[in-house]
C-alpha cells in the first residue's frame, strides 16, 4: 500500500521549517513539518512513500537518535541530514547511521531539491517494489504445493518433459500445473515468471 | 563816642610831631644777655653805652636784656642791630644766623671754671669721686659758670646729668657756693675767680674750700678747673649796616673802661668755644645729639649685624620656602600628570583587556555565529527560490508570494539584529551608566546565547523574575558578563552525558539590589580552579586565554556588586553576580 510522496521537514527552527517547505511545494512535493523528532516518530507511518528531511542538531532527541529509532524500526525511509557550517564530524556520523545524504547550509537549493526528488522516487520505488514483492509472495500462498514446485522449475527454465521426470508426474499433469501456475501468478511468459519469482526471493 | 576823639587827635598829632621832628637821633639797638637780670646788665654795660654815644654821636644806643631764648628770638627777627652775649650762645647764634663779632671784652674775669667742694670732705679727692654726689652748678646755659666745667667732667667720662645729682641753683651764681658751703651740695662749679671775690668781700674763707680738679693758665690768677675760653663777644647781625659796625668796632676799641671795669679788644678766636660745643653736642652741634646713620651703625654694629644675620636668614629662610614650594608644586604637578596619565593608560588598557576578552568571547562564538546567522540566510535562500520556481512555472498566488516576501525580509532583519548585538559586542566603547532591567539585559543575552547551548546539546531554561528593581550600570557589559557565565558553563559540560545536561540563568531580587545565577551541571572545580577561578590569565581551556571571569569580576565590582561561585549538591556549579540597585534619583 502505497500513498502519495510525503517529505518530511523535521527542524526546530520555525523559519527553516517554513521555508523549506514553501520551496519544496514549489516543485510539486507534499511536505509534513515537524518540529522536533519525537513529534515526528509519533505520526511515522512507514508505509509511506517520502523522504525525511532532518536537523541534525536538534535539542532534545537529536537528529542521530531519530536516525537510530528509525533504523531499528527497520524503517526504509530515506534520510537526507542537515548540517550546520563546518560540521562535518557531525555528517560523516550522520552518513553512518545511515543516511543517504547530507547538505550543508545555506543549501544550493538545486541540489537539495535533486536529492530530495531522488529520495522521493527511490522511496517510491522501494515501497512500490515492496509491495509488489508482498503481492507476489500472496499469490504463490495461494498456489497448491504442486503449483509451487512446478512454477519453480519453470522459473528455473526447466522443460515440462524434466520437470515431469523430476517431479514423478505426467508431462500432461505438468502441463496443467504449469497453466495454473501462471494464471493464478499472472505471469504471461516463463520470463515473467522467474522474475516474480526473484523478486519475492528479495523478501527471503 | 565823644571822648574818644580828642584823644585820637592828640595821638595823631604826637605822633605826626614825632615824624616831623627835626633830626632825631637814630636808635641802635644791642640786645644783652642778662642773666642777672635787667637792671643789673643795663649798669653793667653803661660804660660801654656811654662810650659809644659819645663816639657816635647823632646815635642813640639803647640795650635791651634778653635771656637766652629772647636772644635767639631778636637775631632771628632782626630786632636788634648788635649782641653782647656768652661766648656758648655767640658760638650758636653764629652758625645759626650769622652774627659776627666785632669786638671781645677784655679784662673781665677769665671765662673758666672751678669745681669745688668743702675743704673738709675727705671723701671727695678728685673728679672721680663725685660719682652719684649730688652737684650744684648756676644755669644750664651759663658757658662759664657750668658748660665749661661740664666739658671737664665729659673729659673725664663724667656725664653730670646721669653720673651725678645735679642741680642748678639759678643765678646769681653765689647760690652755689653758698650751697656747697652749706653742705646742701656735695660739689658744685662756679665761675672762676668767684671764690676770690667772694672771699675778698669777706662772704668766704677761701680756705673752707678745696678744688677738686686743677687747671693752670699763666693769664688767670684765680684758682681754676678748666681751660680758659675768651670773653663775651661784641657781635653784629648779618643784616646790620656794616659802616655803623665799623664805627662801633672802633669805639669799642677805643674805649677806655673806668677802672676795675672790662673794655673791649680785637674780636678773639671762638674755636675753642666749638670745640667745647661740639664735645658737649649743644649749640649748633646739638644735632650730634641726635646719632648719626654713622653712629648708630658704629655704636650697635654688633646688634645690627645680629639683625641684618636675622633678616638674611628670614631672607633665605622664606626664598628657600618659596623655592621649596615651587618645587613641590612642581613635583606635584608632574606627579598629577604622570597619574593622570597613568589612569588614562590604565583606562585604555582596561578598554584594550575588555576589547580582547570580547574578542576571544566572540572567537570562541564564532562557531556558533556562523550557524545564528544560517538560519535566517538559509531560510531566505528557500523563500526566494520557491517564489523563482512558481514564478518559472507560473503556478503563483499573489497572497502567497506577497506572504513570502515578508518572511524573507523578516528573516533578514532576524540576520540583521544578530550582527547588531556582535557589533555592539565587539566594538570599543566607554561605558554608559543607565539604568536597565537586569532580567530584560540577561533575557537578550540567552537569546543570543541560545544557538551556541544548542549545538553543545545543552538545553537552556530561563527563570527570570518580572518587576526587578533597575540597575543603574552598562547593560552591554553585564551581558558581557552574562555570555561569558553560559560559555564557560556549556563548556564545563562537555563530558557530562548529554541526558544530564542542563543549564539554568535566574534572575531574581536580593537585599538592596539583584542577582543572577548560571548553573550547569559540569564538571565542577578542581582545588586549582577554586583558588584561582578569577585570577587574570589562569584558564582551564586549552584555546582560552583565560581574561574572561577576571574581566567578568571587574566589572561586576565596578558595578557595585559582588561575583563568586558555590558548588552545587550533586554536580556542577552556580557563578552568582550580585548587583545594586539604582539609587533613586532625589529630585
Amino acid at each position: 500500500m502505497t500513498g502519495e510522496p510525503t517529505v518530511f521537514v523535521v527542524d526546530d527552527d520555525e523559519a527553516m521549517r517554513d521555508s523549506l517547505q514553501w520551496l519544496l511545494r514549489s516543485v510539486g512535493l507534499a511536505v509534513d513539518c515537524f518540529a522536533s523528532a519525537e513529534a515526528f516518530l509519533a505520526a511515522y507511518d512507514p508505509r509511506r512513500p517520502g523522504c525525511l528531511v532532518l536537523d541534525v542538531r536538534m535539542p532534545g532527541m537529536s537528529g542521530l537518535e531519530l536516525q537510530q529509532r528509525l533504523a531499528d524500526q527497520g524503517s526504509a525511509l530515506p534520510v537526507i541530514v542537515i548540517t550546520g557550517h563546518g560540521d562535518v564530524p557531525m555528517a560523516v556520523r550522520a552518513m553512518k547511521a545511515g543516511a543517504i545524504d547530507f547538505i550543508e547550509k545555506p543549501f544550493n537549493n538545486q541540489a537539495l531539491l535533486e536529492r530530495v526528488g531522488a529520495a522521493v522516487r527511490a522511496s517510491t520505488a522501494s515501497l512500490a517494489e515492496q509491495a509488489q514483492a508482498r503481492e507476489i509472495r500472496a499469490r504463490l500462498e495461494a498456489l497448491t504445493p504442486r503449483e509451487r514446485e512446478v512454477a519453480w522449475a519453470v522459473a528455473a527454465g526447466k522443460q515440462n518433459k524434466a520437470i515431469a521426470f523430476e517431479l514423478g508426474i505426467s508431462p500432461k499433469t505438468v502441463e496443467v500445473h504449469r497453466h495454473n501456475a501462471m494464471e493464478k501468478m499472472g505471469a504471461a511468459t516463463a520470463a515473467d515468471l522467474a522474475r516474480m519469482l526473484t523478486l519475492s526471493g528479495r523478501l527471503e | 563816642m565823644r571822648s574818644l576823639r580828642p584823644f585820637i587827635v592828640l595821638l595823631l598829632w604826637l605822633v605826626a610831631g614825632v615824624a616831623v621832628a627835626a633830626p632825631a637821633p637814630q636808635v641802635v639797638t644791642i640786645g644783652v644777655l642778662a642773666f642777672l637780670g635787667a637792671e643789673r646788665s643795663l649798669s653793667e654795660w653803661a660804660p660801654t653805652r656811654a662810650a659809644l654815644e659819645r663816639a657816635l654821636p647823632g646815635h642813640s644806643f639803647e640795650l635791651i636784656p634778653l635771656d637766652i631764648a629772647g636772644t635767639r628770638r631778636a637775631v632771628a627777627n632782626g630786632d636788634i642791630d648788635f649782641l653782647i652775649t656768652n661766648p656758648g650762645n655767640y658760638v650758636e647764634l653764629e652758625a645759626a644766623y650769622g652774627v659776627s663779632r666785632i669786638a671781645t671784652l677784655d679784662g673781665g674775669d677769665a671765662v673758666a671754671s672751678v669745681i669745688f667742694t668743702r675743704a673738709d670732705r675727705a671723701d671727695l679727692g678728685g673728679l672721680d669721686d663725685l660719682k652719684g654726689a649730688s652737684f650744684m652748678a648756676v644755669d644750664r646755659n651759663a658757658f662759664g659758670g657750668f658748660q665749661v666745667a661740664w666739658r671737664e667732667l665729659v673729659d673725664r667720662r663724667i656725664d653730670p646729668f646721669t653720673d651725678l645729682r645735679l642741680r642748678f641753683s639759678g643765678f646769681p651764681m653765689d647760690q652755689v657756693v653758698q650751697a656747697v658751703g652749706e653742705g646742701s651740695a656735695d660739689a658744685g662749679a662756679v665761675r672762676a675767680c668767684l671764690l676770690e671775690r667772694m672771699a675778698a668781700e669777706g662772704r668766704i674763707r677761701l680756705a673752707d674750700f678745696k678744688l677738686l680738679h686743677q687747671a693752670r693758665s699763666p693769664e688767670v690768677d684765680c684758682l681754676l678747673s678748666s681751660r680758659v675760653y675768651p670773653d663775651w663777644p661784641f657781635a653784629k647781625l648779618a643784616g646790620t649796616p656794616p659802616a655803623l659796625a665799623k664805627q662801633v668796632a672802633t669805639a669799642l676799641l677805643a674805649m677806655e673802661p673806668p677802672a676795675g671795669q672790662p673794655g673791649w679788644t680785637v674780636p678773639l678766636d671762638y674755636q675753642s668755644v666749638h670745640e667745647l660745643m661740639r664735645t658737649l653736642q649743644i649749640g649748633p652741634y646739638a644735632e650730634l645729639g641726635q646719632p648719626t646713620l654713622v653712629q648708630l651703625l658704629r655704636r650697635y654694629w654688633h646688634w645690627l649685624l645680629v639683625v641684618a644675620a636675622g633678616l638674611a636668614w628670614g631672607a633665605i629662610h622664606l626664598w628657600r620656602v618659596e623655592h621649596l614650594v615651587r618645587l613641590r608644586t612642581a613635583e606635584l604637578e608632574l606627579a598629577l600628570a604622570e597619574r593622570q596619565r597613568a589612569e588614562e593608560r590604565e583606562r585604555l588598557q582596561r578598554q584594550e583587556m575588555d576589547h580582547v576578552s570580547r574578542l576571544s568571547i566572540l572567537g570562541e562564538m564564532a562557531g556558533n555565529l556562523a550557524h545564528e546567522l544560517n538560519q535566517p540566510l538559509a531560510a531566505i535562500t528557500n523563500y526566494a527560490d520557491g517564489c523563482a520556481l512558481r514564478l518559472e512555472k507560473g503556478s503563483v498566488q499573489r497572497d502567497e508570494l506577497l506572504d513570502t516576501t515578508h518572511r524573507i525580509a523578516e528573516q533578514a532583519k532576524r540576520a540583521g539584529r544578530i550582527i547588531q548585538r556582535i557589533r555592539s559586542f565587539v566594538r570599543k566603547r566607554d561605558s554608559v551608566r543607565v539604568p536597565f532591567d537586569l532580567s530584560e539585559a540577561v533575557r537578550e543575552a540567552a537569546d543570543f546565547f541560545e544557538g551556541q547551548a544548542r549545538r553543545r546539546g545543552v538545553p537552556m531554561t530561563l527563570r527570570l523574575e518580572e518587576g526587578l528593581p533597575p540597575v543603574d550600570g552598562d547593560r552591554i557589559q553585564v551581558q558581557q558578563v552574562v555570555l561569558n557565565l553560559l560559555q564557560n558553563a556549556v563548556e564545563a559540560m562537555d563530558d557530562t552525558p548529554p541526558r544530564q545536561r542542563a543549564l539554568r540563568v535566574t534572575t531574581l531580587r536580593r537585599p538592596g539590589g539583584v542577582a543572577v545565577w548560571v548553573e550547569d551541571r559540569g564538571c565542577g572545580l578542581s582545588a586549582a580552579a577554586r583558588d584561582k577561578l578569577f585570577e587574570p590569565y589562569f584558564t582551564t581551556k586549552p584555546e582560552g586565554i583565560g581574561l574572561g571571569l577576571a574581566l567578568s569580576r571587574s566589572i561586576i565590582e565596578a558595578h557595585g556588586g559582588r561575583l563568586w561561585a558555590d558548588e552545587n549538591d550533586d554536580r556542577g556549579i552556580t557563578m552568582k553576580a550580585t548587583l545594586p540597585a539604582a539609587q533613586e534619583k532625589h529630585g
